[in-house]
């Protein structure tokens, strides 16, 4: 039994962040939740999944967010429980139907958790999304530590049930993937049923056809909603200050950053001068209780990661109170004393803590602080944005770079998001000249394909995964197709949702809950569509770039699927293909005709340049038995033989 | 002959445009390669010193150190080079008939050299469709099809580079001046590598004015339509002023005003209209339709020449005075332009650590009385 359903009312566990979110959906009965994968946020439906028999509940991995959030929608119109997940890229794909969700409504309690990443962890930008709120005009809540993110879910679908809205549930990287102590309350027993009604009149959201307008109509029912989460939101009892009856200054925080303020008001021995009013709700901030703090403090420091969002609507309802409380001054991100963008962190708050109280901060020596720096830059060995042991990418954008480099013509790769985004480090050749969101590689393609009547020559390619492919990559390619664009589109099918942990995608024959599904044919999608389609093996190299010099010498829309499981995935995983072994003899070394190619260029983790006797050789513990390495090897001194073992020796 | 490595190759010749794709960097490891025409360098190689360096011909050739090793005296800068005798000659009555630019000269002699075991392959020049690719050929029969002029950029010398992997001691090449300047490089071991061997056993040089990109001229062939191979391609003497392209089922002639813009940037520094580091040299004779111009400029030159006009396979004749004349003119005018373009673009004999296309005796320069300001520099 899965660790989320273990523990009875009442027990503490440790549980990680998003492990307590999908707790406290149990514990609030969701029976539908459908979501896209995405770090911080992939952890929760992986742990739902796993229960989704037990509890009968319906759980799936969609194509993209915004299908995601369809089904969910479809469980809370039909009267369930329901919640859709997603990190901060999936709002944006998901919020043209959440605008129009948010104006006609839910029924059942439908929550939206969405996990932003400051920092940008495992992410390609660190753009918030709590501003999204605001613009669909729904209720946004913040779990400030991990008690709160389980017990919030709860709070939330009854707040969705009152307000009949979807609820805005966002958390960070910090609190989805660190892990706090948690008590558990008990598991409900009653399901509900799943009817859709819309016999009833059309203006009855409950009854009738579910639909945006008219908007002079639902657009009000839509701010009435809002101003009666507000009401709510005054008596949350997940809002709480600590500090004393009259601070000296007053930090307002939510999410994480909650913790980061205990912790620097602690380390700089203020708690007597401190307040901090964690705020679990914060949009639309609860007037009332904000004034009841603002009356009582002069300075107010505004602690939140990324943008200044809370600070700016706090200034605005400061503004409002002004003839009644006086002229507060709200420090935070506008006036610098904390950054705009990256994480908080304890030593940040403390940092502008100590600016503002004068409080010493008790910092490690300067000169100290000075060695520390360097000894890290120059003394820990550097780690390279590199691939795993036998990652078919590398495999693939080597093959592609060859090619284009010899083709001559100044051709490019458009990326998008996935592992073989590292295909922009000069490390992995830089192959991928540019890199935006999921599917965006072959709708940048598709548009450079389109230059040729303003003199464009170079021929441009598309990387894009398979998951990508589904999610967002098939309307690029349809577009590409349709308006003879030429380009060539390479998939690199490695059989799952590899990147963020092999959830499964509408290619493969399996669901989210394990159960058999039907997997579509990305090469006859693609025939479909209508492109010229060739399919290889990435790990063949001849033959995979004699196919791309054939595709770079036809025009129009062109699609090749390279094909080879993900290294780490669970069926590969531990299973060699072949003995890799140099012959010393035959390495030429740093001697011209060769100067490392293997651990210099190649850069796979497998390979090792000895360093005594000036030869490559195979590190039989990381290689993974792919046998790429033999057919880039000019002095043919790389040799294969195929395993006979099967089993990755000492793994 | 000084010696750079990968990085200096590709600021100083890549780089610079100076690249003219003859190959003699590639077939010998995994960073330059020749596709279509053009020499790319796939990634960086950070050796100090390289073969690819050491025999690219438009980095660091010393004229001097070439013709030393050749024929054991200083370059001169003589119209012609360095050569025992001209004349005229063309394919004998023991030589297959084949689609030959003039007299078949050339193809007698690689046919015969082949069939008396002079040599044990031949380096020759093909057409794969639109772009000329090299051959290696071991039987006399397979000469005759690789005949005619190719007129194009050909990456012929990567051959010879993979020829010697193949362990084959006399190898014949036939090729255009910047093609034997780089056999040249290669022959004079510039690595002072112990364990380098000479295999070449012949060269044959081709007349050569200057060369098209290939690549640009397939783009301006292919943009008149369909053609999927080239038969031949002919310049006709003066005054014609036009390339006529023969493919499988047409004659395309362009106006020679066209062709200009395709002449690689490096042709314009190339002193060398006569092969001049060949054992025979040979041209289109003008005014003489059916032969060619023969310069034998090495005693083993001689020895072929002789050997093939006794066995049938060579007809030669003596040489007019005016078409000697008029060689001598054209030959040296190319060399006053390429050296004055050399000094202009500043290429030439590059001092403090500079690098130099191209190394030659100052005084040779100077007795050619070259004006480096003067900037009227054509083609023809």
């Amino acid at each position: 039994m899965s660790a989320i359903l273990k523990g009875k009312k009442g027990e503490q566990r440790l549980l990680m962040g998003n492990e307590a979110i999908a707790r406290g959906a149990l514990e609030a009965g969701v029976q539908v939740v459908a979501g896209y994968p995405g770090t911080p946020s992939s952890d929760i439906i992986e742990n739902l999944s796993r229960v989704a028999k037990d509890r009968n509940m319906y759980v799936e991995w969609s194509v993209n967010e915004k299908v995601a959030a369809e089904v969910a929608a479809a469980g809370s119109l039909a009267g369930l429980r329901s919640m859709c997940t997603m990190k901060m890229n999936g709002v944006h794909v998901a919020s043209d139907f959440l605008l129009h969700l948010a104006l006609s409504g839910t029924r059942g309690g439908m929550v939206l958790v969405a996990c932003d990443d400051p920092n940008a962890h495992s992410s390609q930008h660190e753009g918030e999304m709590r501003h999204f709120a605001q613009m669909l005009e729904i209720p946004l809540l913040e779990p400030g530590n991990f008690q709160d993110a389980k017990d919030l879910i709860k709070w939330a679908y009854e707040l969705s049930e009152e307000l009949r809205s979807i609820i805005f549930i966002r958390s960070t990287t910090r609190l989805s993937h660190a892990s706090g102590q948690v008590i558990l309350n008990e598991l409900p027993q009653t399901e509900r049923k799943a009817v859709f009604s819309y016999n009833g009149f059309i203006l009855d959201q409950m009854t009738g056809s579910v639909i945006t307008l008219p908007i002079f109509f639902k657009h009000p029912q839509l701010q009435e909603k809002i101003k009666k989460a507000e009401q709510r939101f005054e008596s949350c009892p997940f809002n709480s200050y600590t500090g004393p009856e009259n601070p000296e200054v007053l930090i307002l925080t939510s999410s994480a950053c909650n913790l980061y303020s205990i912790e620097a008001v602690h380390l700089l021995g203020l708690q007597s001068r401190v307040g901090i009013l964690k705020l679990a709700t914060t949009w639309p901030l609860p007037k009332g209780l904000i004034r009841k703090h603002l009356q009582k403090v002069g300075l107010v420091l505004v602690v939140e990661e990324v943008l200044p969002f809370l600070e700016e609507n706090l200034k605005v309802l400061a503004y409002e109170m002004a003839s009644e409380i006086g002229i507060k001054r709200i420090l935070g991100k506008r006036d610098g004393i904390l950054p705009g963008f990256g994480e908080m962190s304890p030593s940040l708050v403390a940092g502008a803590l100590a600016k503002i109280t004068g409080a010493k901060l008790d910092q490690r020596p300067e000169e100290y602080e000075k060695k520390v720096a360097e000894r890290v830059f120059f003394g820990a060995p550097a780690r390279d944005w590199t691939f795993c042991p036998g990652c078919p990418h590398r495999a693939t954008l080597w093959s592609i770079e060859n090619v284009l480099q010899m083709d001559h013509r100044q051709g490019f790769v458009c990326g998008d998001v996935g592992c073989y985004t590292m295909g922009l480090s000069p490390i992995n050749f830089g192959t991928l000249k540019t890199a935006h969101a999921m599917g965006s590689g072959t709708g940048l393609a598709g548009g450079f394909g389109k230059l040729e009547q303003f003199g464009m020559e170079q021929p441009v390619f598309s990387v894009c995964g398979d998951s990508t492919f589904f999610h967002s990559g098939i309307p690029a390619l349809a577009n590409a197709v349709h308006h003879g664009a030429n380009m060539i589109m390479v998939i690199l099918d490695n059989s799952g949702t590899a990147m963020t942990g092999f959830q499964p995608h509408p290619g493969i024959e399996k669901n989210a809950m394990g159960d058999i599904a039907k997997a579509i044919d990305i090469a006859k999608v693609c025939e479909a569509i209508g492109a010229k389609v060739r399919i290889s093996d990435p790990f063949e190299v001849e033959k995979t770039q004699e196919i791309l010099f054939q595709l770079l010498e036809e025009k129009g829309t062109r699609v090749l699927i390279l094909k080879q499981v993900c290294a780490l995935s669970p069926e590969k995983k531990g299973v060699k293909k072949f003995e890799m072994i140099v012959d010393a003899k035959r390495c030429l070394g740093e001697e011209c005709g060769c100067n490392r190619l293997c651990t210099r260029i190649f850069h796979c983790p497998g390979l090792v340049w000895d360093k005594e006797t000036k030869k490559a050789r195979i590190d039989p513990i990381l290689c993974a038995g792919c046998g790429v390495c033999a057919s880039i090897c000019p002095a043919k001194a790389i040799q294969k033989t195929p395993a006979t073992s099967g089993k990755k020796e000492a793994a | 002959m000084q010696v750079f490595g990968p990085n200096e190759l590709a600021a100083d010749v890549l780089n610079k445009d100076l690249c003219i794709g003859c190959g003699a960097c590639t077939q010998m490891c995994p960073y330059l390669k020749s596709y279509k025409g053009k020499t790319s360098m796939l990634f960086s190689c950070t050796r100090q010193q390289g073969r690819c360096h050491a025999y690219c011909p438009k980095a660091e050739v010393d004229l001097d150190e070439l013709s030393n090793f050749l024929f054991g005296k200083a370059y001169e800068g003589s119209p012609l080079g360095s050569y025992e005798k001209v004349m005229i000659s063309k394919a004998g009555p023991k030589m297959i008939s084949g689609n030959f630019q003039a007299g078949g000269t050339v193809s007698a002699l690689m046919t015969r050299a082949l069939q008396k075991g002079q040599i044990d392959a031949a380096v020759l020049t093909d057409w794969k469709g639109l772009f000329p690719i090299p051959k290696l050929v071991t039987r006399p029969e397979d000469v005759v099809p690789c005949a005619s002029s190719k007129y194009l950029t050909s990456p012929t010398v990567s051959m010879l580079n993979k020829a010697q992997e193949l362990n084959y001691k006399r190898l014949g090449i036939v090729g255009t001046p910047c093609q034997l300047t780089a056999v040249a490089k290669i022959r004079t071991n510039p690595l002072k590598r112990e364990d380098f061997k000479d295999t070449v056993g012949l060269t044959v040089g081709l007349f050569c004015t200057w060369t098209l990109d290939a690549r640009n001229l397939v783009k301006y062939l292919s943009a008149r339509g369909d053609v999927e191979k080239i038969k031949k391609l002919d310049i006709p003497p003066p005054p014609s002023e036009i390339l006529i392209v023969t493919t499988a089922d047409d004659e395309i002639k362009i106006p020679l005003s066209e062709i200009r813009p395709m002449i690689p940037h490096s042709c314009s520094i190339c002193p060398d209209m006569t092969a001049e580091w060949a054992d025979v040299s040979v041209g289109v004779l003008e005014g003489r339709p059916g032969w060619n111009t023969l310069i034998i400029r090495t005693e083993k030159g001689a020895k072929l020449i002789a050997d093939a006009e006794k066995s049938g396979f060579l007809i030669t004749d003596r040489m007019p005075k005016e078409s000697f004349e008029h060689l001598l003119t054209a030959a040296g005018n190319k060399k006053v332009r390429a050296f004055r373009q050399a000094l202009k673009e500043g290429c030439i004999n590059n001092a403090d650590n500079g690098h130099a296309a191209l190394r030659v005796n100052p005084a040779v320069i100077k007795g050619m009385r070259i004006e480096p300001e003067e900037d009227h520099v054509g083609h023809t």
